[in-house]
């Protein structure tokens, strides 16, 4: 693994991009050469002092020639509502902070010939990274996306660029493609057992909700695919030292900020 | 990028309590593990000590999650001592230390007092540990599960037998969650500790209020951070006129400056825990302030600060 730095990176963008949701766009060239798809940030907001604690982001895009790492964020508490007024300036980003996903080395062994990726709401973002580098090396792959809304359902123009076939999509008010929960897409996928070229999917990526996250693990695993989630977990020191993050497998407790994000859906013990 | 402290005439050395440190910043426990976690931001063997993570017999599995919650400049924590047991801090942790060229004050917990001396005959064996810091934050079955540190006679009984198992250097730390550290002080000086740290962390609750629920899963959690330094200086400065050990000061430090208040107070060395989550090099950022103040108010050693209060 890379080691991780403490980048200062610079504000180049950071604009509303959807409902509650932001694209923030950085100047980090370390990390943006050194990402891999799925790891993430721990980042330090500046201004709230009263706020000690980093917060973690994933990567959502980047571009190593330019230096640049994409976040796209939803503002759900203190420091992500706060987050959209920094339009310049500088935040401070360890990185890249976690494992990545296994698609692209079990392509490469040949246990995995088809993968199917789910992201429900900005859970799409850390997928993001991992579609560009399957296209990139022309692997076979299907996107899934859930959200609540058609406007919430900001990551499709980038997904629909580097998928073969139109991801499936559905919204919770029905304003785009299904009308509910994404999972009927996915077993629907799932339980086809084969695309139009005659792949099974044998590898499942997902991040979203909890909720959504277990019952797609299910599905995935009920079809014989091998499923890796990535779990979000607060964290104080984001880089193994604290104990913070600790999720309960069946190899007992481990740190989802470096054994993690991503873990495979069989050792996770749910709650 | 790794970082050490920037080069200085200014004398840093200090000694707390028979344990000779390069610098007074060492790390506090539980923010730091070994260090290992850090090698990409900090030289550890440019720090005057690591202090590592508390160590049990067997290994402990900790608390249920959520394990912390952010509140006003500072969090608090219920990680429940979460630990694999000394075996693996003297296989992986203590020769990775020694390797690196850092000091070892290896942080020893436990449930009895039995439970205590035998981490510390172990270490004892190994012979890799350089000093010992015994946590009597914990609950205790001998002192009839409420924590141990907050009952002077428990405490002289704890550290007394600590005492007979170790030559090294025998810091003890104490809770902030009592009616009179002094008392709590006293007691661990008269069983023969060489030396004291404090603060732990202090007993807090964060409730969230549209859920109605507690936020941590343990409800109660140990608070630190910027938020319990007034709290920390007042009782290292209590402590340090009411017994005569060094002192090992810690609770909120960031900065330089922090780290001269606690030497002012009456601490001797000082760690640094919460200010790790805040900025990885935080540690090297506490050594390098020092030798800024030193510099600038013209003090040739470090040693002149300690307990140079002006009251
Ligand atoms: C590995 C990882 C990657 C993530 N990637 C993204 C991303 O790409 N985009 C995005 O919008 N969000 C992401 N998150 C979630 C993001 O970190 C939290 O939304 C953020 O920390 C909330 O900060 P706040 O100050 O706004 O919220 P607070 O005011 O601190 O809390 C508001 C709510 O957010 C929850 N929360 C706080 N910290 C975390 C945390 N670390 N993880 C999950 N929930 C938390 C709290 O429990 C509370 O319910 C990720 C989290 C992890 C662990
Ligand atoms: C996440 C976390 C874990 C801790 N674990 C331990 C521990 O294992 N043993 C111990 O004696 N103190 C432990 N502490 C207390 C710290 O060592 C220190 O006494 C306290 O946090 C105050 O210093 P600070 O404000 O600089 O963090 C822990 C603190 C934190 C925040
Ligand atoms: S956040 Fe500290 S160990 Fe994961």
């Amino acid at each position: 693994m890379a080691p991780l730095v403490n980048e200062h990176a610079s504000i180049l963008q950071n604009r509303p991009v959807g409902p509650g949701l932001h694209l923030l766009q950085l100047h980090m060239p370390v990390i943006a050469r050194q990402v891999q798809p799925g790891q993430f940030v721990h980042m330090r907001i500046p201004g709230r002092e009263g706020h000690i604690l980093r917060r973690p982001f994933s990567i959502y895009d980047s571009d190593p020639e330019a230096g640049t790492c994409e976040i796209l964020y939803q503002a759900v508490g203190s420091l992500t509502s706060y987050l959209p007024s920094l339009q310049e300036g500088e935040v401070e980003a360890i990185g890249p902070v976690g494992r990545t996903w296994s698609a692209l080395e079990r392509f490469r062994e040949g246990s995995a010939t088809r993968a199917l990726l789910v992201g429900g709401g900005v859970g799409a973002a850390p997928l993001h990274l991992l579609a560009r580098r399957l296209s990139e090396a022309r692997l076979p792959f299907d996107v899934v996306l859930g959200a609540q809304t058609r406007d919430a359902l900001v990551c499709l123009p980038r997904y629909e660029r580097l998928c073969a076939a139109a991801p499936a999509c559905s919204t919770d008010d029905g304003s785009f493609g299904f009308a509910g929960f994404c999972t009927p897409l996915v077993e629907e996928r799932l339980a086809k057992g084969c695309t139009a070229d005659g792949n099974p999917y044998d590898y499942v990526a997902v991040c979203g909700p909890e909720p959504l996250m277990r019952i797609v693990c299910g599905q995935a695993e009920a079809a014989g695919a091998y499923c890796e989630l990535s779990l979000e977990k607060r964290m104080a020191c984001g880089v193994g030292a604290c104990l913070s993050c600790v999720v309960e497998t069946v190899h007992g407790k481990k740190r989802s900020c470096v054994d993690g994000p991503i873990f495979d859906s069989r050792e996770v013990v749910w709650a | 990028m790794t970082r050490k402290p920037r080069e200085t005439s200014v004398r840093l050395a200090v000694d707390l309590g028979g344990l000779p440190m390069a610098n007074p910043v060492t790390t506090a426990s539980g923010t730091f593990a070994a260090g290992r976690e850090y090698a990409d931001f900090v030289d550890v063997s440019s720090l005057g000590a690591v202090t590592t993570k508390g160590v049990s017999l067997n290994g402990w599995e900790g608390n249920a999650s959520p394990r912390i919650a952010e509140t006003p400049s500072g969090m608090l924590n219920s990680i429940g001592l979460q630990n694999p047991g000394v075996a693996h801090l003297i296989e992986c942790d203590l020769p990775w230390l020694a390797a690196a060229g850092a000091k070892a004050i290896v942080n020893v917990s436990g449930h009895s007092f039995r439970e205590y001396v035998e981490v510390i005959e172990a270490l004892e064996a190994a012979g890799t540990a350089d000093a010992y810091e015994v946590n009597i934050s914990c609950p205790n079955v001998d002192a009839g599960g409420m924590t141990l540190g907050t009952d002077p006679a428990s405490v002289q009984t704890v550290v007394s037998l600590c005492r007979e198992a170790t030559d090294r250097p025998l810091i003890v730390k104490l809770t902030p969650n009592v009616t009179d550290i002094c008392e709590i002080a006293r007691a661990a000086a008269s069983a023969g500790a060489d030396a004291l740290s404090l603060i732990n962390t202090l007993l807090g609750m964060a409730i969230d209020a549209r859920s109605r629920r507690p936020v941590l899963a343990r409800a109660v959690g140990g608070l630190s951070g910027p938020a319990v330094k007034p709290v920390a200086l007042r009782m290292v400065w209590q402590v340090h006129q009411a017994v005569d050990l060094p002192l090992l000061g810690m609770g909120g430090i960031c900065t330089g400056t922090d780290a001269v208040e606690f030497m002012l107070a009456g601490a001797t060395a000082v760690a640094v825990g919460t200010a790790n989550f805040m900025e990885p090099a935080a540690a090297v950022d506490v050594v390098d302030g020092i030798i800024d103040y030193c510099e600038q108010q013209g003090v040739a050693d470090v040693n002149e600060l300690i307990g140079g209060l002006r009251c």
